[in-house]
C-alpha cells in the first residue's frame, strides 16, 4: 500500500513536470523509451521472461506471476481496467486481449496508443506471441532464446501411443466443463489427451451429470477450488466412471498454468503429461 | 344497550391530533347520521368503530366488548362496513366478492354451506345484483359495483353497518332502493351507521345525526336541532337556507343564491 | 362451465405427466431394464428437482401476486434470490465450494435476505405491503451488488455466479446432498400446503387492507406468515437451481386464465403447471438446445409466445 502512494506520488510530480497530456505517442514515434503497459497476466510473465520488467509501467490486479509484478502500478482488474490510469502512465504499447478489452483496444487506439492484441490459439501461437513482444520490447535476441529454450523443453514431452480421455471440470454447481475454443484443449493434445467435450461448441458449457457419467472419461481433473477427489468418488452415478475406479482423479492443481497462454504452458503441459500417464512419463 | 360506545378516544395522523378525548355513544337499533365537512374525521371514525384503525388512547366497546379484546372474526361477526370506494387487482365475479363477505363464518379452509349459499343468493336479491352474478366485477357500472358491495357487508350478518357516503354513485332509484333497505334493516333491530355528504339524505332518514368539525362534535341530536343554519355557517362556512320537507317534516338543505 | 374446470385440470396433468415421460426416458445414456442407473441416478433426481422447484415458484408466485395485490410480482420480488446468489458467491469464493456445502449456503444467503426484508419492512403500523415489496427492491440491489463486487474482488471470475440467476437443475448429488434436498423438498411441500390451505384469506387480501380487515382476516399475521413461508420455501428451492425466471410470474396468469382468481383453484394449478413448464423446458435443455443453454431462456421462449397468444385471444 505505501509502495502504491509513493508511486502514484512519482507519477503525479512526472504528468505535472512534463505537463504533458494524455496524447503521448501520437507525433513522438521516435521516442526511444519504450513504456509499456500490459492488461494481459500471460503477457506481464512474458515481459519478466524476457528481462524487460524495467519497461513494464503497470499492469493489472490479476497480474500475479512472477511475485514482483505483485509490485507494480496496478491499472486495474483485468476485467476491466482504468483507462485514465493507463493514460496516465503515458505508455507507448499497451497489451491488450480480445474480447475482453474491446472497447478500451478503441478508445486507446482513438488516444493514437500502439495496442498490441493478444491471441495466441495454440502452443505455437505462444512462442510465436513471445517473439512478438521480444520485437517490441527491442529484446528480439532474448526472445529467441527463450523460445529455444521452452521448445526443447516441450521436446521432453514424447507423443504418446494411447490418448486417454480428460474431463475437466471448472465448477460444479452449476456443473460446468470445459468445450471448443479454449486454448486447454491444444495443451490436453499436446500432453496425450482428449477433452470429452471438445465437440461442444460453447468455451465454457453447462454440462448435464448424466452426460459426463456416459463419456466414460479415463482421467478427471478438477479445476476449482474446494472439491476433493474423494467427493467426486461419493458423487451418486459416477462410482461407473473409469477415472474415478482407477482413482484418476486429480484437485488442486494451479489453473493459472492451464487458463494463461503464457509460458508457463510447458510447465502445465509436463503436468497434465504425468497426470496423463503416470507410468510413462515423471 | 348501546351498540357502539366511544369513550375519550384520542387519535391522529403523524404529529396532528384529530381527535381529542372524543366520546360518541350509538344506541342498538338506530339509524345515526354522521355528517360534517372534508377532513372533519367522519371516515376516520368509521375505521376507528369498525377496529381497522387504533385509537392512541381511550376506549370502544361494540354492544359492550372493549374492540381491543375481541378477535378480528368476533368483530367482523358483529359490524361490517360499506367503504367509498373499491378496487379489485383480479376478475373476481359479483357472486365470489359477495361469497368473501361469509368469511367470518368460515374456517380456513372450510368450504361454503348450504346456509352460506342462500345468504349470498339472498342478500343479492335485496341489492338487486342477482342477474350480475356470473359478471366480473370490474365489467359493471359503479353504482352496480356499489350494490355488490352492500350486499358483501349484508352478507356478513352483521348487528351494526357502518357506511362510508355508500351513495354517492348511486342514481336516485338505487340511492333509494340501498336506504330502504337499511330501513329495514333498522326496523330488524340493526343498528346502521350512515355518513353522507348529502346532508339531506342524512336527515331525512336518520333518528339521530352527529355534525362533526375538526374531530370535535359540533351537535349531536335529532336532525331538527343539528340541521341549523348557525351550526352549518360554523361547520361549513356557508351559510344555507333550511326549509322544510313536505311530506316528512325533516329539514333540507337549500343551497344560497351564488 | 364445470366441465371446463375439469378439462383444465386434465390437460396440466397431462402436460405434467408427458413431460415427466420424456423426462425419464430422454437423454443421452441408454438404459435396460437390468441396468436404469442412468434413470435412477440421474433423470428421477431430475425429475424430482423440476417439480419441486416448478411447483414452488407457481405456488408461491401466485401467492404473492395476491398478497401484494399486484399482478406483476414474482418470487424474486422479495430479494431472496439475491440472497440465495450472495452465499453462493460467498462459499465459491471461500473455496467451499462442494455439493454439500454450497447449497446450504446459498439457503443461509436466502435466509439472510428474508430477515433483512422483514425488518425493513416493519415500521409504525406493522408490516405493509408497499414495505415489503421496497425493502425486497432494496436488498436485491444491495446484494446483487454485493455479488459483483465479490466477483471482481476474487481471482476467479465466477461464472457460475451468472449461471446461479440462469437456472439449472443438473444438481450433482452425493449422498449427504441428496439427503439434504429431500429435507429441502419436504419443507417446499410443507410450506405450499399451509399457502394452499389459506388460499380463501388469500383471495380476501387481495383486495384491499381495510376491506381484508373488516371482513375477519388478521392481515397482519397473515402477511408475515405468507411472506415468511414462501420466502423461506422458495430459498429452500433457489439454493439448488439458481433463479429460474418467468415461471413465478406468468404461470400464476395463464391459470387464473384457466381457472379464475380464486387462490384454491390458482395455487394448486400453479403448483401443476409451473412443474410441467419446468420439466419440459428441461427436457429441450437436455436434448435438443446446444449445451449450456441457461433454464430461464428456454422457460421464456416456451412461454411468452403462449403468454401473448393466450392474450390476444382471451383478454
Amino acid at each position: 500500500m505505501g509502495n502504491r502512494i509513493i508511486m502514484m506520488l512519482l507519477l503525479i510530480g512526472a504528468v505535472l513536470g512534463c505537463g504533458g497530456g494524455p496524447k503521448s505517442g501520437s507525433k513522438g514515434k521516435a521516442d526511444k523509451e519504450i513504456r509499456c503497459v500490459s492488461l494481459v497476466p500471460s503477457i506481464t510473465e512474458i515481459i519478466y521472461l524476457l528481462g524487460g520488467e524495467g519497461l513494464l509501467k503497470g499492469n493489472t490486479n490479476q497480474c500475479d506471476y512472477p511475485k514482483e509484478a505483485q509490485w507494480v502500478y496496478k491499472v486495474g482488474d483485468f476485467q476491466a481496467p482504468d483507462l485514465e490510469r493507463i493514460m496516465a502512465l503515458k505508455p507507448t504499447v499497451v497489451f491488450a486481449t480480445l474480447p475482453m478489452h474491446k472497447q478500451l483496444i478503441e478508445k486507446l487506439q482513438e488516444l493514437g496508443v500502439r495496442v498490441y492484441i493478444s491471441a495466441p490459439r495454440d502452443i505455437e501461437g505462444v512462442f510465436a506471441e513471445i517473439e512478438s513482444v521480444g520485437v517490441l520490447l527491442a529484446r528480439e535476441e532474448r526472445a529467441k532464446r527463450v523460445v529455444d529454450s521452452l521448445k526443447s523443453r516441450l521436446a521432453l514431452v514424447p507423443l504418446f501411443s494411447d490418448s486417454p480421455w480428460v474431463y475437466i471440470e471448472i465448477s460444479v454447481a452449476p456443473l460446468m466443463s470445459v468445450g471448443s475454443g479454449v486454448f486447454i484443449n491444444d495443451m490436453i493434445c499436446r500432453a496425450g489427451g482428449r477433452n470429452v467435450f471438445a465437440d461442444l461448441p460453447l468455451p465454457y458449457p453447462v454440462v448435464n451429470p448424466e452426460l459426463v457419467v456416459n463419456k466414460n472419461p479415463d482421467v478427471v481433473l478438477i479445476l476449482h477450488p474446494g472439491t476433493e477427489p474423494v467427493e467426486v468418488k461419493a458423487r451418486v452415478g459416477w462410482q461407473k466412471i473409469s477415472a474415478v475406479k482407477r482413482g484418476r482423479v486429480y484437485a488442486h492443481l494451479n489453473e493459472d498454468l492451464f487458463f494463461r497462454p503464457g509460458p508457463r504452458v510447458i510447465d502445465g503441459i509436463f503436468l497434465l503429461a504425468r497426470l496423463l500417464h503416470p507410468d510413462r512419463f515423471q | 344497550m348501546k351498540a357502539i360506545e366511544i369513550k375519550d378516544i384520542k387519535f391522529g395522523f403523524g404529529e396532528r391530533l384529530l381527535f381529542d378525548r372524543f366520546s360518541l355513544d350509538i344506541e342498538a337499533g338506530e339509524f345515526f347520521g354522521v355528517i360534517g365537512p372534508n377532513g372533519s374525521g367522519k371516515s376516520t371514525l368509521l375505521r376507528l368503530c369498525a377496529g381497522i384503525l387504533k385509537p392512541e388512547a381511550g376506549r370502544i366497546h361494540l354492544f359492550g366488548k372493549d374492540l381491543s379484546r375481541i378477535s378480528r372474526r368476533q368483530i367482523a361477526r358483529t359490524l361490517s362496513i360499506v367503504p367509498q370506494e373499491s378496487f379489485f387487482t383480479f376478475e373476481w365475479t359479483v357472486e365470489q366478492v359477495v361469497m368473501m363477505g361469509r368469511n367470518p363464518f368460515l374456517m380456513t379452509f372450510a368450504r361454503p354451506t348450504v346456509r352460506d349459499w342462500e345468504k349470498v343468493e339472498e342478500v343479492m336479491g335485496l341489492t338487486g345484483v342477482l342477474e350480475l352474478r356470473g359478471k366480473s366485477i370490474n365489467s359493471i357500472s359503479a353504482g352496480e359495483k356499489q350494490r355488490v358491495i352492500v350486499a358483501r357487508a349484508l352478507a356478513q350478518e352483521p348487528e351494526i353497518v357502518l357506511l362510508d357516503e355508500a351513495t354517492s354513485h348511486l342514481d336516485l332509484f338505487h340511492r333509494l332502493e340501498i336506504v330502504r333497505i337499511l330501513v329495514q334493516l333498522k326496523n330488524q333491530g340493526k343498528t346502521v351507521v350512515f355518513v353522507s355528504h348529502d346532508l339531506n339524505e342524512a336527515s331525512g332518514y336518520c333518528s339521530r345525526v352527529l355534525l362533526l368539525a375538526s374531530g370535535k362534535t359540533l351537535a349531536c341530536a335529532q336532525p331538527e336541532m343539528v340541521i341549523k343554519r348557525e351550526l352549518l355557517k360554523e361547520a361549513y362556512g356557508v351559510e344555507p337556507v333550511i326549509s322544510v320537507h313536505p311530506l316528512t317534516g325533516r329539514p333540507q338543505v337549500l343551497l344560497p343564491p351564488a | 362451465m364445470r366441465y371446463k374446470k375439469r378439462l383444465g385440470w386434465f390437460g396440466l396433468v397431462l402436460f405434467l405427466s408427458a413431460g415427466a415421460i420424456l423426462e425419464v426416458f430422454t437423454g443421452p445414456a441408454r438404459f435396460s431394464f437390468k441396468d436404469l442407473s442412468p434413470i435412477v441416478n440421474f433423470r428421477l433426481p431430475r425429475l424430482g428437482i423440476g417439480v419441486v422447484a416448478g411447483g414452488v415458484l407457481g405456488v408461491v408466485g401466485g401467492s404473492l401476486q395476491g398478497l401484494l395485490r399486484n399482478p406483476l410480482v414474482d418470487p424474486w420480488t422479495l430479494g431472496v434470490a439475491s440472497g440465495a446468489a450472495l452465499g453462493a458467491s460467498i462459499a465459491i469464493t471461500a473455496g467451499s465450494g462442494t455439493s454439500l456445502l454450497l447449497p446450504g449456503a446459498a439457503f443461509l444467503g436466502a435466509l439472510f435476505a428474508i430477515g433483512l426484508v422483514y425488518l425493513l419492512a416493519r415500521g409504525r403500523g406493522g408490516i405493509t405491503v408497499t414495505r415489503l415489496v421496497l425493502a425486497g427492491v432494496i436488498v436485491s440491489f444491495l446484494f446483487s451488488s454485493l455479488v459483483m463486487l465479490i466477483m471482481v474482488l476474487s481471482r476467479h471470475t465466477l461464472g457460475e455466479a451468472v449461471y446461479l440467476m440462469m437456472g439449472n437443475l443438473g444438481v450433482v448429488f452425493t449422498k449427504s446432498s441428496a439427503w439434504l434436498f429431500a429435507v429441502c423438498a419436504l419443507l417446499a411441500a410443507a410450506g405450499c400446503a399451509w399457502l394452499v390451505f389459506h388460499a380463501r384469506e388469500l383471495d380476501i387480501v387481495s383486495l384491499n387492507e381495510e376491506v381484508a380487515l373488516s371482513l375477519g382476516v388478521d392481515v397482519q399475521r397473515l402477511t408475515r406468515m405468507v411472506f415468511l413461508i414462501g420466502s423461506f420455501v422458495v430459498g429452500a428451492v433457489v439454493a439448488w437451481t439458481g433463479a429460474i425466471s418467468f415461471v413465478g410470474l406468468i404461470v400464476p396468469h395463464l391459470v387464473r386464465m384457466l381457472f379464475g382468481p380464486r387462490h384454491a383453484l390458482v395455487l394448486p394449478g400453479s403448483f401443476l403447471l409451473g412443474a410441467g413448464v419446468l420439466i419440459w423446458a428441461d427436457v429441450i435443455v437436455r436434448n435438443i438446445a446446444p449445451a449450456g443453454l441457461p433454464l430461464s431462456v428456454v422457460t421464456a421462449l416456451i412461454g411468452v409466445p403462449f403468454f401473448i397468444y393466450l392474450l390476444r385471444t382471451r383478454v
